[in-house]
């Protein structure tokens, strides 16, 4: 007889039992409440996708996450790694005919690799929803409701949603080679105001835009925030951006604003958005519990030309955090 | 009140140096803690609380939202790459990552071929930099008394950090290469800068201001 040992499961993986699965089933629950009042109808994409569906825009730092292999045909296949890019493959294709606006909700597993001897999960619970074929603003504020209203019914308090437009960025990146423009996108996403002063002077950056990028990291607050980012607003796409999270902030109503701060220099989503987009933040949790945005560009890549905005939720982190308070 | 402000600093002169800063700015440590074995070192009148721990364990403890904002060195930040804010370059614990041997000791190729060997704390940094300057070397880590690798054999060169120059000196070691320059970084967690926005918009302009005044007396 053997005496080796079954192998426990690989780093990353995980057995759920009793309490764990019943809290993330307890969030999966109040989400599809909350969704199906509001007319969603759940999809189920596939577990594994032809790699391209989420390498083409999500940028490089999903593609390097991929969980790859070789389908019996020899193309490469990934497990789901991101169910918006999975979702904007399946409506640009088997939902092609169906009329706008798609009202679609999701609950299941994205798998993304993480570095080796960490033992952070490879594989995460998510929940979300995409408004497809409307490009207003309260379609926006559609999304960012759903995403208050999961917490709201869950209890949770204390949360912050940090809600910016990738347009007022973009002009102030445009023209740099892809190095210099990777260099200036990590110190804005880091807040790091010395690197944004000396990046725009090695980068040779008109003085507008150099005073916009070194301000970048103090753009953030209340809705005041957005008269002063108006200021320094570089050109019609930027302002475009300002218009909308103005529109936004007026059609939320006082209690929701009071969870939303504006952050010009959010950049933390995935590549594919193209407007307002954000990161939900709870107390007690050192990181992102969520994200969303906009993204009106990805379905064309199907050949399916329609406007979209979206967000998903960690459903993970929100029942261990029912799971800290005894709940 | 709200909660205090938990801030992590690295054990050793740099924490000395950034209580300096806090104090400037009317948050002493408490006095009746100071001379305490306490894990936690609260300020007086309650504004933050300072976490004492290792150099490497400060981006750690920042990361992973147990302390709010922490205080490292660019050299130790850019080692690790961890997922943090980095609003402030406080201007204090100036130090550079260099590439250093024995005196005489042929760079960035070795005579006659062969792979030099970098004997180093940083091996991200030196891998990047190397990788960078398309010189291909084998990296051997170790975690202290790096000056005498060389010296024993065990490696070519080092890559480590220069402060004065003078423990390099009293090994016959010069610097070949500077790869950065490195002072202290506030550094803060992305959840508690949205959620406690207010106190982290307050401590970074305060502390701007306190570097300030500290460069402009010549500190």
């Amino acid at each position: 007889m053997s005496s080796a040992r079954v192998s426990p499961v690989p780093p990353g993986s995980q057995d759920l039992l009793a309490g764990d699965v019943r809290r993330r089933r307890r969030v999966q629950r109040a989400w599809f409440a909350l969704a199906d009042a509001l007319g969603y109808e759940e999809v189920i994409p596939p577990t594994f996708e032809y790699e391209e569906v989420f390498t083409r825009t999500a940028g490089p730092e999903l593609a390097s996450r991929l969980i790859r292999f070789v389908d019996r045909d020899g193309r490469l296949v990934a497990l789901r790694a991101d169910f918006t890019s999975a979702i904007a493959r399946m409506v640009a294709t088997r939902l092609a005919g169906a009329p706008s606006p798609l009202r679609l909700s999701y609950a299941g597993k994205v798998y993304r690799q993480e570095p080796e001897g960490v033992g952070r999960r490879r594989e995460l619970f998510q929940l979300g929803a995409e408004l497809i074929g409307e490009p207003s603003p309260e379609a926006d504020v559609e999304v960012l409701r759903m995403a208050i209203g999961v917490l709201k019914a869950l209890e949770v308090r204390d949360f912050q949603i940090n809600l910016g437009d990738i347009r007022f960025i973009r002009p102030l990146l445009a023209g740099l080679d892809a190095a210099a423009a990777e260099a200036l996108r990590t110190a804005i996403d880091r807040k790091d105001r010395a690197a944004l002063a000396s990046g725009a002077r090695a980068f040779g950056a008109p003085a507008a835009v150099a005073r916009a990028l070194v301000e970048l990291p103090e753009l953030i607050g209340r809705g005041d925030v957005l008269l002063r980012a108006r200021a320094l607003a570089s050109g019609r796409e930027a302002e475009e951006a300002i218009e909308r999270l103005r529109a936004v902030d007026a059609l939320l109503t006082p209690e929701e604003r009071s969870h939303v701060v504006y952050d010009l220099g959010e950049i933390r989503g995935l590549g594919y958005y193209t407007g307002i987009q954000f990161e939900v933040y709870v107390a007690g949790v050192g990181r992102a519990v969520g994200y969303g945005g906009r993204y009106d560009g990805l379905l064309a890549l199907y050949g399916a030309d329609r406007p979209a905005v979206g967000f998903a939720l960690e459903t993970d982190a929100l029942a261990d955090l029912l799971a800290g308070e005894g709940r | 009140m709200s909660r205090p402000l938990r801030i992590a600093l690295p054990k050793g002169r740099m924490m000395d140096e950034a209580l300096r800063l806090f104090e400037a700015l009317g948050a002493p440590v408490d006095p009746a803690a100071r001379d305490s074995r306490r894990l936690i070192l609260p300020s007086a009148g309650g504004r933050f609380e300072f976490l004492p721990v290792k150099s490497g364990d400060v981006a750690v403890y920042v990361e992973a939202g147990v302390a709010d904002a922490g205080v490292v060195g660019l050299d130790v930040l850019e080692e690790g790459d961890p997922d943090v804010l980095r609003p402030l370059d406080l201007g204090f614990g100036a130090c550079r990552l260099a590439v250093a041997a024995p005196e005489g000791t042929p760079y960035p190729w070795l005579p006659g071929g062969g792979t030099p060997r970098v004997a180093t704390k940083y091996v991200e940094s030196a891998r990047a930099f190397f990788a960078g300057r398309g010189v291909q070397v084998e990296l051997v880590r170790i975690s202290g008394s790096v000056e005498l690798a060389p010296l024993l054999g065990l490696s070519d060169w080092i890559v480590d950090l220069v402060q004065t120059g003078r423990t390099l000196a009293e090994n016959g070691l010069v610097v070949l290469e500077e790869i950065r320059a490195s002072t202290a970084r506030l550094i803060v967690n992305r959840a508690s800068h949205k959620l406690r926005l207010e106190d982290h918009q307050r401590l970074i302009a305060d502390l701007a201001a306190a570097a300030e005044r500290a460069a402009a007396g010549g500190g």
